[in-house]
């Protein structure tokens, strides 16, 4: 199988560039993440992140092809050759596929990812109806890969301002939930030109997420209830 | 709300649209009713609330085109100096497109021969 990955060592290239290699993928190799790990064993120096091997942690999150996903779900037998690997778009560098996630995950935390709710703590749980339950779902089941983000041009343009689909799937994941209590607080701090309002719909985000959710759908959602708490 | 910000900015560009959309609708349906030519225009034109119609549709339309190229700007012009340049050169042109069709509608209506505004 060919492979074209993108090579960047700032501690001795002067800029970034495009290596090739070729090798057979091993009788168990699968997944993308198989045939790179077959490839660190030839260049010990290629690196990338990964962690589960099963789509879970979102460490291996690249651009594969043109299209962000993850290497450790993506099967060998549905890519094009040569399969040409990059670092997720719009995202420093820190070596070949490895970016710098520290300005996506100031965004997430700036959303505030947990619940606020100063009201006194029943005995046992905050117990949700099932129809209050199941508005977290297509929510919680992010993994922060960075996959959307990295596929937006709103964030590419507008990274240190933009919280981006990422976080403000993961937004509107505290304001719809019915324990929350800082609703309208929330919707407060997203209520900026910058923070939720330069998603121009674009929709990449839901096109890429190796988890098949739909950040632009919550963005949606959070604009209606930004409506109805004005209102 | 502040004005132009974040959400306000968002509703006042969806609610132009559909002012745009009325208005447009209206001539259309002006068109396909057979009311076309010169003279019939012209009358709805110099019309008190033909002229009204007219203002309203391109005054939305330029409150619509200036939030949409505002927010082009926002994504693509970083240097502060240059964004606030060509705001403001945006908001003159769209300013000087509304006022000549404010000025043009009151021409026609003052010199109408069949009355007007």
């Amino acid at each position: 199988m060919k492979f074209r990955i993108y090579r960047y060592d700032p501690d001795a290239d002067a800029r970034p560039r495009m290596q090739d290699y070729e090798m057979e993928p091993g009788h168990h190799d699968r997944m993308l993440l198989d045939a790179l790990q077959r490839l660190k064993r030839i260049d010990p120096g290629l690196s990338f992140r990964r962690s589960c091997r099963e789509g879970v942690c979102g460490s291996d999150a690249m651009n594969i092809n043109g299209r962000n996903g993850l290497a450790c779900i993506q099967p060998l037998k549905s890519l094009h050759e040569p399969v040409v690997l990059r670092p997720l778009p719009g995202f420093p560098v820190i070596r070949d596929l490895i970016v710098d996630m520290s300005q996506f995950f100031a965004h997430y935390h700036a959303i505030r990812p947990y619940l606020v709710n100063d009201e006194v703590p029943p005995q046992r749980e905050r117990l949700q109806s099932p129809e209050q339950r199941e508005r977290l779902n297509g929510l919680y089941e992010c993994i922060l890969c960075a996959c959307c983000s990295g596929f937006c041009p709103s964030y590419w343009w507008n990274p240190e301002k933009f919280i981006g689909p990422a976080g403000l799937l993961q937004a509107y994941r505290f304001i719809t939930d019915s324990r929350d209590k800082a609703t309208s607080e929330r919707l407060a701090f997203l209520d900026d030109v910058y923070r939720l309002y330069r998603c121009r719909s674009i929709m990449n985000c839901t096109e890429v997420c190796p988890k098949k959710l739909s950040p632009s759908h919550a963005i949606e959602r959070i604009r209606l209830a930004m409506v109805r708490d004005s209102a | 709300m502040r004005l132009f910000a974040g959400q306000s900015a968002w509703l006042v560009q969806r609610l132009s649209a559909l002012v745009v959309l009325f208005v447009l609708l209206l001539g259309v349906g002006h068109l396909l009713l057979g009311r076309g030519g010169y003279d019939a225009w012209h009358a709805l034109a110099t019309s008190a609330h033909g002229a009204v119609l007219i203002v309203v549709g391109f005054a939305a339309l330029a409150v619509h085109a200036f939030i949409g190229a505002r927010d082009v700007v926002l994504d693509y012009v970083h240097a502060p100096g240059l964004r606030i340049a060509l705001l403001a050169l945006l908001g003159t042109l769209l300013l000087g497109v509304l006022t000549r069709v404010v000025l043009t509608l009151a021409a026609a209506g003052t010199a109408s021969p069949l009355g007007g505004a």
